[in-house]
């Protein structure tokens, strides 16, 4: 082999072994995955973020019941609801409509003196029971011999023993009072609405006397009651006029500054009296109306009241004495609706308030013959109600809600990798109630800082199918996408308050009157898809 | 409140080291009996008319990736960094994809012939076997995140079972006129393991198409000895803290297997050969060894405000995902306890025919009994040019259950007493390894007296 051979063998044998070596080195150095790093993309994650059951019973206890402490919904047997608007429960205890005196004095310028009871106008007593307050007989003694003697009111008698009390004078002794005595537990039987008082006076030798009068002509006798108190009172009532009771109820249904078309089905006014007065009442209607939206007077008329010529009235039911109906309490309800009102037109200008003024008349009939009581526990109560069974139509009918935001649990999203978010809001509506809502963002100071839709409110709840009761029959899901920048999503994150405004529409475009039930319900859920760049530093 | 979107970075790179394992089935140096580190793949194999052989380092590495994804897929360059990049890969996964890979390195070993036609060896080789089966959904889900996946349930359950250890062998040959048999026992020296458990290897995420709720389910469990010692789930991620993986030449881990091999030649031309390794490989894990489990079920559905709150407004929109619940799920309970891993059972079988002075035909075969992977098995028929004392050229057709087109090659120099050759299954991924969804290769070099 000659040298340039060998020279070349070596060289291709060297050269051979250098790219074994190369091929096996970059086929098995590590450097490359050792050293890497997460490589920069974008990841999607999504994950929910809350679920709600709203009862619409609830809602509507919100909506409608948020400012009068008055309302009241009532869920009846089938579920369906009823909104009572009521007004204040006019009491009248017949003590303050029938005042009877309660102290007063009776001079005795003879042994024996008839003094009339002293009753409200109309009223005579032929019996009485008192339960309170003091009898005192005040004697002066004019002579300078003892005077011995009782004095008596044979008209009271307690348990059957009369009012009757023995008084011993001394010789020129003035102002001498015996007493006082707790008339408690004291009847008053008197056939010709008078008090007897009377005494009889002894001199020593037992001559019988009338203690004289004063020079001037002032009796040296009287008789003195206090604070006398009647627990029962018997007798005749004639007519007599006086006032009962004037109220507002409002119809805040109809007053959210929102607008919106309601019609109710047979809409309803109560007015109910609890009457335990013993003897006729009259309701004299002085005035009811309700007041349109721009104020204006909407008369209830109809023909659930009597009419004498001049007003509206009603003749209360009440505890008859012939009857026997001591203690009982008779109670009138008076109903004005579609059928014998026009509350059903008025209801349709949506009213916002109803006022009435009623006045009561005793013995209306002026009957002579007439024997009533009342006692310290008779009361007449009258109340007026608006009924409601939520029953009808709406239209974008408005309501508002604040709630508080707090949206800490996203700052570990490390919103400078968020590239986008999309919230998904689910509704599985049971009620047959459209629901077209905007949220606006606010931040601490109230201000709007953006709004949950870009192009205005969205229907986030359509209606349930409803059947021919117009009630609900299945569950109507919406899917609802809000996409949302990762700018926009940063300056929400940072509001503290959502505030949200809802137009409440019935089924089929508020064509058709619904029933809504106090079962009725929808699931509102909410899940969010963040898109974020993912990267290995 | 934590960070629901915290990359699982740890899980990433737990992903990645089973995916940067590649591999291959050493066929090709199979067919080579005269190179010094064909003795690994039959005991019987000794180079003919060599007293001494002081073999040195040897690497091979043999790995397959059942769909067709490669390093470079997967391992991008951006600007002066590399980066681990799914965006390529997921579309090219199958729903369920096979990872597996071995890989050796005979760091020393000897052979002496005796007198008495007696062959000796001893050894000290390095091996880490991993067959990991894992679904598409895994790295999708890693990557992508759920969002994608709205409306579907992710089974994310991975299966391994990954070995590393220590091979320490002695070996015996005999030749008895045309027939040489060989025999070797190796000490094994476990340095770190990680296997699933086939009982329990479910887990799975849905994201509901409703408003997104998490269903997370997980029936999960896997032993592991010297790679992880503590999972922490804590803030949603996932980190695993896994063991310092400094090599020892020795551990409580311990284990034996054997290797048997046959040699016979027919005649001047025609010789034939067949081996069984690692025969009742087991290795016996008590060093550092746990067993983790996952198991339980959980809904996250968001908070659920009371609606009436809600209407009043008494309540507020409290944003809090409070997903720090679902470390109830997937946290992982360790408990201490020894456990045994099988070495996969490999067996070679071959034929050569020489073609005159300088070429060679031949025919050999492969099966791999493998745990979570299942078989495989290669076939392939090869020629070998011997254009000079000094080196050899060799070429193999194989096949094997992932591909039909294995075209393989090896070089080997023997300047003096050095031996050194390259030697791949398959041409185009030696030569590019790092875009090819298969790697085979092994290299070495040995001195022979």
């Amino acid at each position: 082999m000659n040298p340039k051979t060998m020279f070349s063998k070596h060289i291709l044998r060297s050269f051979l072994l250098l790219l074994l070596s190369c091929i096996a080195w970059q086929a098995c150095k590590k450097s490359d995955f050792e050293q890497a790093e997460l490589g920069d993309h974008t990841a999607e994650f999504a994950f929910p973020l809350f679920t709600t059951d709203l009862k619409l019973k609830d809602l509507l206890f919100n909506v409608l019941n948020d400012t009068l402490s008055g309302d009241t919904i009532f869920i009846n047997p089938d579920n369906t609801m009823t909104l009572f608007y009521s007004g204040d429960v006019a009491q009248k205890p017949a003590t303050d409509i029938f005042k009877f005196i309660e102290s007063g004095l009776v001079p005795l310028s003879s042994d024996t003196v008839s003094n009339p009871i002293q009753t409200p106008n109309g009223v005579s007593i032929s019996q009485a029971k008192l339960s309170g307050g003091t009898m005192s007989f005040v004697f002066s003694n004019p002579l300078s011999d003892t005077i011995t003697g009782f004095f008596e009111i044979p008209e009271l008698n307690r348990n059957g023993e009369g009012f009757k009390h023995p008084f011993i004078l001394l010789p020129n002794e003035q102002n001498r009072v015996f007493g006082s005595f707790d008339m408690n537990g004291y009847e008053l039987n008197s056939s010709s609405n008078t008090l007897t008082f009377q005494y009889a006076a002894y001199l020593p030798n037992g001559t019988k006397i009338k203690v004289p009068n004063q020079a001037n002509g002032f009796p040296n006798v009287f008789a003195v009651f206090l604070n006398l108190k009647f627990s029962y009172v018997q007798g005749y009532w004639g007519y007599q006029l006086y006032p009962l009771t004037r109220d507002t109820i409002e119809i805040d249904i109809n007053q959210t500054d929102l607008r919106g078309d309601i019609k109710v089905v047979n809409p309803k006014v109560t007015m109910r009296v609890r009457n335990s007065w013993g003897f006729p009442t009259r309701g004299i209607i002085k005035y009811l109306s309700f007041i349109g939206q721009n104020g204006e007077e909407l008369q209830l008329q109809g023909t659930a009241f009597q009419n004498d010529g001049t007003n509206d009235y009603a003749d209360f039911a009440y505890p008859s004495f012939i009857a026997g109906e001591l203690g009982q309490e008779k109670i009138t309800d008076i109903y004005m609706d579609e059928s014998n009102s026009n509350i059903a037109d008025i209801f349709n200008l949506q009213p916002t308030r109803l006022v009435y003024e009623v006045d009561g008349v005793s013995n209306a009939q002026l009957d002579p013959n007439l024997i009533g009581f009342m006692t310290d526990q008779s009361v007449l109560g009258l109340q007026m109600r608006v009924e409601l069974v939520l029953e009808g139509s709406a239209k974008n009918f408005g309501a508002e809600q604040t709630l508080d935001l707090n949206f800490d649990g996203f700052g570990s999203l490390d919103s400078a990798n968020i590239e986008s978010v999309e919230f998904k809001l689910v509704s599985e509506n049971g009620t047959p109630v459209d629901i077209n809502a905007q949220i606006y963002f606010r931040d601490e100071a109230g201000t709007d800082i953006d709004s949950l839709f870009d192009a205005g409110a969205k229907n986030i709840l359509n209606a349930a199918p409803v059947n021919n009761q117009g009630i609900a029959s299945g569950v109507t899901r919406t899917e609802t996408f809000i996409p949302m920048t990762a700018a926009r999503f940063d300056r929400i994150r940072t509001t503290k308050t959502a505030f949200m405004k809802a137009y409440f529409t019935t089924a089929q475009g508020g064509t058709i009157p619904v029933k809504l039930l106090a079962d009725n319900s929808s699931t509102v859920k909410l899940g969010i898809k963040v898109k974020k760049r993912l990267t290995g530093e | 409140m934590v960070n629901i979107l915290k990359p699982c970075k740890t899980a990433f790179l737990v992903f990645f080291c089973a995916l940067r394992l590649s591999a291959q089935q050493e066929l090709m140096l199979h067919t080579m009996s005269d190179v010094w580190h064909s003795n690994t793949t039959n005991p019987a194999f000794f180079p003919e008319n060599k007293k001494f052989i002081l073999g040195l380092p040897g690497f091979g590495i043999d790995a397959v990736h059942s769909s067709p994804i490669t390093f470079n897929d997967v391992f991008v360059k951006e600007g002066g960094r590399t980066t681990v990049n799914f965006s390529n890969i997921i579309d090219q996964l199958d729903p369920i994809n096979e990872l597996y890979f071995d890989q050796r390195y005979d760091i020393a070993n000897l052979g002496v012939r005796l007198p008495g036609k007696i062959m000796l060896t001893a050894g000290y080789a390095n091996r880490l076997s991993a067959n990991i089966v894992y679904p598409k959904a895994l790295p999708a889900l890693l990557w992508n995140g759920n969002g994608p996946y709205v409306g579907q349930t992710l089974e994310l359950g991975v299966k391994a079972d990954v070995a590393d250890w220590n091979e320490w062998s002695i070996g015996l040959g005999k030749q008895f006129g045309p027939l040489t048999v060989g025999l070797r026992a190796k000490y094994l020296t476990g340095i770190s393991s990680l296997l699933t458990d086939p009982n329990h290897q479910f887990t799975a995420v849905s994201t509901s198409s409703d408003i997104y709720q998490l269903t997370l389910e997980t029936d999960y469990a896997f032993y592991s000895s010297s790679i992880i010692s503590a999972i922490d789930t804590a803030g949603l991620g996932v980190d695993i803290t896994v063991v310092d993986q400094a090599k020892k030449l020795f551990s409580k881990n311990t284990g034996k297997s054997f290797d048997v091999g046959i040699q016979y030649k027919v005649n001047d031309r025609l010789t034939l050969d067949a081996s069984v390794l690692d025969l009742g490989g087991k290795i016996k894990w008590n060093n550092q060894a746990n067993y983790f489990s996952s198991h339980g079920s959980y809904v996250y559905e968001g908070q659920t405000l009371p609606g009436i709150d809600f209407i009043n407004g008494v309540d507020s929109l409290d944003f809090d995902t409070k997903l720090d619940t679902i470390n109830d799920i997937f946290n992982f309970t360790k408990t201490a306890g020894e456990y045994s891993t099988a070495l996969p059972l490999r067996a070679y079988f071959g034929s050569s025919f020489k073609v005159g002075k300088r070429w060679v035909v031949g025919l050999s075969g492969y099966v791999n009994h493998r745990g979570v992977v299942g078989n495989t098995y290669a076939v392939g028929g090869s020629i070998r040019w011997k254009p000079k004392n000094w080196v050899s050229l060799g070429a193999m057709y194989s096949l094997n259950q992932r591909s039909v087109a294995n075209l393989g090659f090896h070089l080997m120099l023997k300047p003096g007493p050095v031996q050194v050759y390259l030697a791949s299954d398959n041409l185009l991924n030696a030569v590019s390894v790092k875009n090819s969804a298969a790697v085979n290769i092994r290299a070495g070099i040995s001195l022979i007296l």
